[in-house]
C-alpha cells in the first residue's frame, strides 16, 4: 500500500503521462479524494503544457483548414468562415503595435531569431537523439579503447530508420590540427559518420544521420584524423567495437 | 531584461481564452461557425506538436483532423477549471499522437525513414508580433531543457515526446526505475522554476 507522500511524488509523472499503467490507476484513485495531490497535479500542468509549445513551430498546409472545417460542419459549406481569421488578426493589432513602438522591435526580433536559430540547432540534436533511443530497431554497439587510449570507452546506438547516437568517454584531447572521426564499418567499406569533439573531460555525445540503405555495420570505430576529417580512415585507431 | 518581463506580464492568453470558451459553447450548441476561429488560433501549435511526435507530415495531418473532430464533438465537456482551451487541445493532440506512435512501435514492420523529416523541419517562423511572447516562452523552455543534465532531459523527452513509460525509459537509458523517476521530477522542477521566474 503506497503512502500519500509516495503517491504525491507521482503527480509530475502523471501529468507528463509517463506512469506505468498500475501506478497510474493507483494515483488516479487516490487523486479523486486528495485535495493536496489535486493541487500538485494542477501545479504541473503549465510545465507540461510548456513542453508542448516548446517544439519547432510549423504551419500546416493551407488545404488542411478546409478539409478539417468542412468535415466538422458536415454538409455545411462554411463560405463565410474566412472572415473570422482577419478578425482574430485585428484583435492582436493593438498589442502588436504597442510592442513595436515600445522597443524598436526589429532589433529585438533579429536577436531573438538568432538566439532561436542557435537553440533550434541544439534542440534538433536532442530531438534526434531521443528519437534514436526510442527507435523500434535500436541496436547497441559498445566500443573498447585501443592501446593508444586503453581507458577510452564508447557506445553507439544505431537505428537504421533514425540514425546513430554516439557517446564516448575518457578520450584524450585531440592534438592541434587533429580531430576524432567516427566510422560505421560495413562489409563493403568504412563510412564516415562524422567528427566527434570531446569536451575537456574527454566526453562527447553526437547524433549522426546514417543512410537508410546502409549495409549492416560489422563494426564502429573512432580514429584520429587531420582536422576536418578524411574520406577514408587513415589515422590511429582509438576505439573499436563490434555488434 | 525589463522588456521580457513586460511582455510576459501582458497575459496574452486571457483574450484568446475568452474567445475560445465562447467558441466551444457555440460549437456545443450546434453552431459550427465557431469552428474556424478555433482552428485559426490553434492549428499551428497543435500541428507542430503532433509533427514533433510523429515526424511525418501525412500522419500529422490525419491526427490534427482527429484532434479537431474530437474537440468539436466534446466541446460541451470542456471544463475551464481544469485549464485553458489551448492546454486542453494540446493534451488531446499529444495523447492522439502518442497513441499512434505506440501503435507504430508495436508493429513488426515499423516503417523506415519516417523520422528523417525531423531534420528537414522548417525552423521556427517568428514572423508575427502576436506570437512573440509565445516564442519567448518557448525559447525559455528550450533553453532550460538544453541546460538540464543530459539524462534528465532525455528522460523527460522520452516520456513526453515519445510516450515511453517510466519502466520503458529505465530500460532504454539503462538506469534503475527509481533513478528515472527522480530525474524526471528534478528536471520538471527546474522547468517549473524557469517558467515561474519568466512570469515574475
Amino acid at each position: 500500500m503506497s503512502t500519500h507522500e509516495e503517491l504525491k511524488a507521482n503527480a509530475a509523472g502523471y501529468v507528463l503521462g509517463s506512469l506505468d499503467p498500475e501506478e497510474r490507476r493507483a494515483f488516479e484513485s487516490h487523486l479523486a479524494g486528495c485535495a493536496e495531490c489535486s493541487a500538485e497535479v494542477a501545479s504541473w500542468r503549465p510545465v507540461v503544457g510548456a513542453l508542448a509549445t516548446a517544439v519547432p513551430q510549423v504551419t500546416p498546409r493551407a488545404e488542411l483548414r478546409g478539409r478539417i472545417l468542412s468535415s466538422a460542419a458536415g454538409a455545411r459549406t462554411g463560405a463565410h468562415l474566412h472572415d473570422r481569421k482577419s478578425r482574430a488578426a485585428l484583435t492582436w493589432l493593438p498589442l502588436a503595435a504597442a510592442i513595436v513602438i515600445a522597443v524598436g522591435a526589429a532589433l529585438y526580433v533579429a536577436r531573438l531569431q538568432r538566439q532561436m536559430g542557435e537553440l533550434q540547432a541544439r534542440f534538433d540534436q536532442a530531438q534526434s537523439t531521443t528519437a534514436v533511443l526510442a527507435a523500434p530497431d535500436l541496436a547497441r554497439i559498445d566500443l573498447q579503447g585501443q592501446p593508444v587510449a586503453p581507458d577510452a570507452r564508447a557506445r553507439a546506438l544505431w537505428s537504421r530508420s533514425r540514425g546513430l547516437v554516439f557517446t564516448a568517454a575518457n578520450l584524450p584531447p585531440a592534438p592541434a590540427g587533429k580531430a576524432y572521426q567516427v566510422w560505421v564499418v560495413t562489409a563493403q567499406a568504412p563510412i564516415s559518420a562524422g567528427l566527434l569533439t570531446p569536451d575537456s573531460n574527454g566526453v562527447g555525445t553526437q547524433y549522426y544521420m546514417t543512410p537508410a540503405d546502409i549495409a549492416p555495420p560489422v563494426a564502429v570505430a573512432v580514429t584520429l584524423e587531420p582536422a576536418g576529417g578524411v574520406p577514408a580512415p587513415s589515422g590511429e585507431r582509438y576505439l573499436i567495437g563490434m555488434p | 531584461m525589463w522588456l521580457l518581463a513586460a511582455i510576459a506580464r501582458l497575459q496574452p492568453a486571457a483574450e484568446s481564452q475568452a474567445e475560445d470558451e465562447s467558441g466551444l459553447r457555440r460549437i456545443a450548441s450546434g453552431d459550427q461557425g465557431a469552428a474556424a476561429g478555433l482552428y485559426d488560433r490553434h492549428a499551428r501549435p497543435l500541428y507542430s506538436l503532433i509533427l514533433r511526435i510523429l515526424g511525418n507530415e501525412t500522419e500529422a495531418e490525419d491526427v490534427l483532423q482527429d484532434v479537431f473532430a474530437q474537440a468539436f464533438r466534446q466541446a460541451a465537456r470542456y471544463d475551464s477549471r481544469r485549464g485553458a482551451v489551448a492546454a486542453w487541445l494540446l493534451t488531446i493532440a499529444r495523447s492522439r499522437a502518442i497513441d499512434r506512435v505506440r501503435a507504430r512501435r508495436t508493429r513488426v514492420d515499423a516503417p523506415n525513414a519516417e523520422m528523417q523529416t525531423l531534420d528537414e523541419m522548417p525552423d521556427v517562423q517568428p514572423d508575427a508580433a502576436s506570437t512573440m511572447l509565445d516564442q519567448e516562452r518557448a525559447r525559455l523552455v528550450r533553453q532550460a531543457l538544453g541546460e538540464l543534465p543530459m539524462l534528465q532531459r532525455m528522460a523527460i523527452e522520452l516520456a513526453y515526446y515519445e510516450g515511453l513509460s517510466h519502466s520503458e525509459i529505465a530500460e532504454r537509458l539503462e538506469q534503475p526505475l527509481g533513478t528515472v523517476k527522480t530525474r524526471i521530477r528534478l528536471g520538471l522542477l527546474k522547468l517549473r522554476d524557469v517558467l515561474t521566474e519568466g512570469r515574475a
